[in-house]
């Protein structure tokens, strides 16, 4: 067989070649030469979103799983193989990341022997090294079945309940923790993302999340890879979503009228536009939009409303990590090329391996077109959605983009004020 | 046990010479500063900084907390509170996370941008002079008196004294008494902190206290989520095989046992 390059692999060379030239830069000059964090913003893009994102988009892994192999919610089961290998990829990727951003990469496993119980960072190292272990047992077990290893399948199967069990802990606690991070910031956290709830905050936008992520995959997988997941189990898992989600709404809204920050929400400034846009997105759009069952049962109307809830928890993790602190700080942080360069490297990672793991392992079917040849809309409505619901999706994205739009705009007066 | 040491800095009594700063530079063998005395900022090459502030000096250095925030957020304990008052830097153990220089709530810490391998630094209260009997480097140089180096106890004593005089009139507040639970640079004014430049409304809770009150929920989960889900697996896989028996006896109404 001859190795060729074909076309589709010129972008992500191009990309790879770029982010390593950007870690090559990181690694001869600097963390100063080669991002635009400072003394005053020690934290930037490479934790806001590969770390803390990354952790948080694979928290399909841990959710499904215990649906699946806990509560014996059977029906989920052809979606658990795509959760676990997104949590896989993605935990894969935020150590990636930790390896440019530390200032001492191989002492990366100096927590598991230097210990500080009192640190949130030092419970996450233990939980994410832990977990990650777990994932990569829970993927061998395709792995083995795929190159038909009956012995190793047979013992990495047996196995599988206390290791589900163990996983959805880890997870538990380091999804909470990435959360508890923040609450040693109190004078320096805008008021209104710090709260004493931060933890459960984190910890309940990971499961929607997670479950966002799988049915934004399945849509991914199915234009690209031509393999997607049964559309019926999405909107099924889609219901589990807008529960969730009016879960994490209800506590934010307690939570901002326990600490009376109701006035904050409408104080001008870039905060209140990325709070609102961030609500917007995470919380409000997407329970309205998947509440009407036209909605549910459409492959874009599920699609999109899936993708609102993962922008919404990036964007809230931005805010958290980044919006949220930049006031305090004193400074200007914008993420430098470099950063975002690697930052989209590392994403395109994750959709090489993705993309080779449907390829090789069997995480999911071939794909139909949705309308057989003659049919049309009203022969089988779920294929098609309503005009009227796709105005009214349009009106949501168009206001978050005000939002942003307005948002970024007061971020961009608000800078000569500090240098 | 010796007794924990600290600062007293009066900054009605700074003159702005700037021997601290430059004895600092010396002790840690930092690059001199090109510009004005009291405009050098904190940075990987000054831990100490003297700021001129409506024609005041205002020292900026490492607090050496008594419950120190960076020392509990620290993975790997690079950070440690020494029983002599100092907050010291394991440069060998640290793995470059930068969580000390986000939670400082003085934003003390300094980062060194521009070396591959970097580490962090910030005052370290001259710890190997102390061990060895000696004052700290900036303290000893002080002409003034502006800054004297004792026991914390002693110390706040001090200040109160000092406040008892008639003139300068003082603000009647020991900065780092009791903010965030205790510092070991202590500061007088004779006018308010926040003016300086130092952080305001601190309160007296030490930060770690908040990150505690979270961590200290992990044993609960561990032990009761995982009784929680191993009982919902065998709840739901119960109800499952006896679903399946229904249906068994179901289909054989005679109710012959196979």
């Amino acid at each position: 067989m001859r190795f060729r390059i074909k076309p589709s692999w010129v972008i992500p060379i191009i990309i790879f070649a770029i982010g390593l030239y950007c870690v090559f830069v990181r690694f001869t000059q600097g963390l100063g030469a080669s991002t635009n964090l400072s003394d005053q913003f020690p934290w930037g893009l490479w934790i806001g979103f590969d770390v803390l994102c990354g952790v948080a988009l694979a928290a399909g892994a841990f959710t499904l799983s215990a649906a699946v192999y806990v509560l014996h919610l059977d029906n989920y089961k052809p979606l658990v193989r795509a959760a676990i290998l997104t949590g896989f990829i993605g935990y894969l990727l935020v150590i990636i990341a930790l390896m440019f951003d530390l200032g001492h990469p191989y002492r990366i496993w100096h927590p598991l022997i230097m210990w500080n119980p009192n640190s949130v960072m030092f419970e996450i190292s233990w939980c994410v090294t832990l977990y990650f272990s777990v994932l990569a047992m829970e993927v061998s077990n395709f792995l083995f079945e795929k190159v038909n290893w009956q012995r190793a399948f047979k013992v990495t199967h047996a196995i599988t309940v206390p290791l589900v069990i163990t996983g959805v802990i880890l997870s538990t606690l380091h999804q909470s923790s990435l959360g508890s991070l923040f609450l040693i910031v109190p004078y320096k956290l805008h008021a209104l993302w710090y709260s004493p709830w931060l933890p459960v905050f984190f910890f309940n936008s990971a499961m929607a999340l997670g479950c966002a992520m799988v049915i934004v995959e399945s849509f991914i997988s199915s234009k690209i890879f031509k393999k997607e997941l049964e559309l019926s189990i999405l909107t099924n898992l889609s219901r589990a979503l807008v529960v969730i989600l009016a879960v994490y709404g209800i506590a934010r809204a307690i939570d901002i009228n326990d600490r009376d920050a109701w006035d904050l929400i409408f104080q001008p400034g870039f905060e209140h536009f990325m709070f609102l846009a961030e609500i917007l997105l995470a919380i409000i759009g997407p329970i309205i939009l998947l509440s009407i069952n036209r909605v549910r049962i459409n492959r874009s109307g599920l699609f999109i409303s899936a993708l609102m809830v993962v922008i919404g928890f990036i964007l809230n993790r931005f805010n958290v990590s980044m919006t949220g602190l930049i006031r305090a700080a004193d400074t200007k942080y914008i993420p430098s090329w470099m950063e975002i360069s690697v930052t989209i490297a590392i994403v395109t990672l994750g959709l090489v391996l993705f993309g080779l793991a449907v390829k090789y392992l069997d995480i999911f079917k071939d794909a139909k077109p949705c309308l057989s040849k003659g049919e049309t809309c009203s022969d089988n409505p779920s294929c098609c959605l309503p005009t009227p619901l796709w105005f009214l999706i349009i009106f949501f994205w168009a206001v978050v983009a005000g939002l942003m739009f307005n948002g970024i705009r007061d971020f961009y007066n608000y800078l000569p004020n500090v240098l | 046990m010796p007794e924990s040491k600290a600062f007293l800095f009066d900054v009605t009594m700074c003159i702005l010479c700037g021997a601290c700063g430059a004895a600092d530079k010396e002790r840690n063998q930092l690059p001199p500063f090109d510009g004005d005395i009291g405009q050098e900022r904190l940075s990987a090459n000054a831990f100490l900084v003297i700021n001129k502030v409506q024609d005041r000096g205002v020292r900026h250095s490492c607090m050496h907390c008594v419950t120190p925030t960076c020392a509990s957020v620290c993975p790997v304990g690079a950070l440690e509170k020494t029983q002599i008052g100092a907050v010291i830097y394991h440069k060998d153990i640290c793995m470059g996370c930068r969580y000390c220089m986000a939670a400082c709530p003085f934003k003390i810490p300094r980062y060194e941008w521009d070396k591959a391998l970097p580490y962090v630094r910030k005052c370290d209260f001259c710890y190997g002079r102390i061990i060895n009997g000696q004052s700290p480097a900036c303290a000893e140089v002080c002409p003034t008196g502006a800054l004297t180096f004792g026991n914390r106890g002693d110390l706040i004593q001090e200040a109160r004294k000092r406040f008892k005089a008639a003139s300068p009139t003082y603000v009647d507040h020991i900065y780092g008494e009791s903010e965030i639970g205790g510092t070991s640079l202590l500061i007088i004014s004779d006018i308010a902190m926040e003016k300086l430049g130092y952080p305001g409304d601190l309160a007296e809770n030490p930060l770690p206290s908040l990150t505690w009150a979270a961590l200290e929920k992990v044993p609960n989960v561990v032990f009761l989520g995982g009784a929680f889900l191993t009982g919902l697996w065998w709840i739901t896989k119960r109800r499952e095989e006896v679903i399946a028996a229904e249906h068994h006896r179901a289909d054989n109404p005679n109710g012959r046992k196979s």
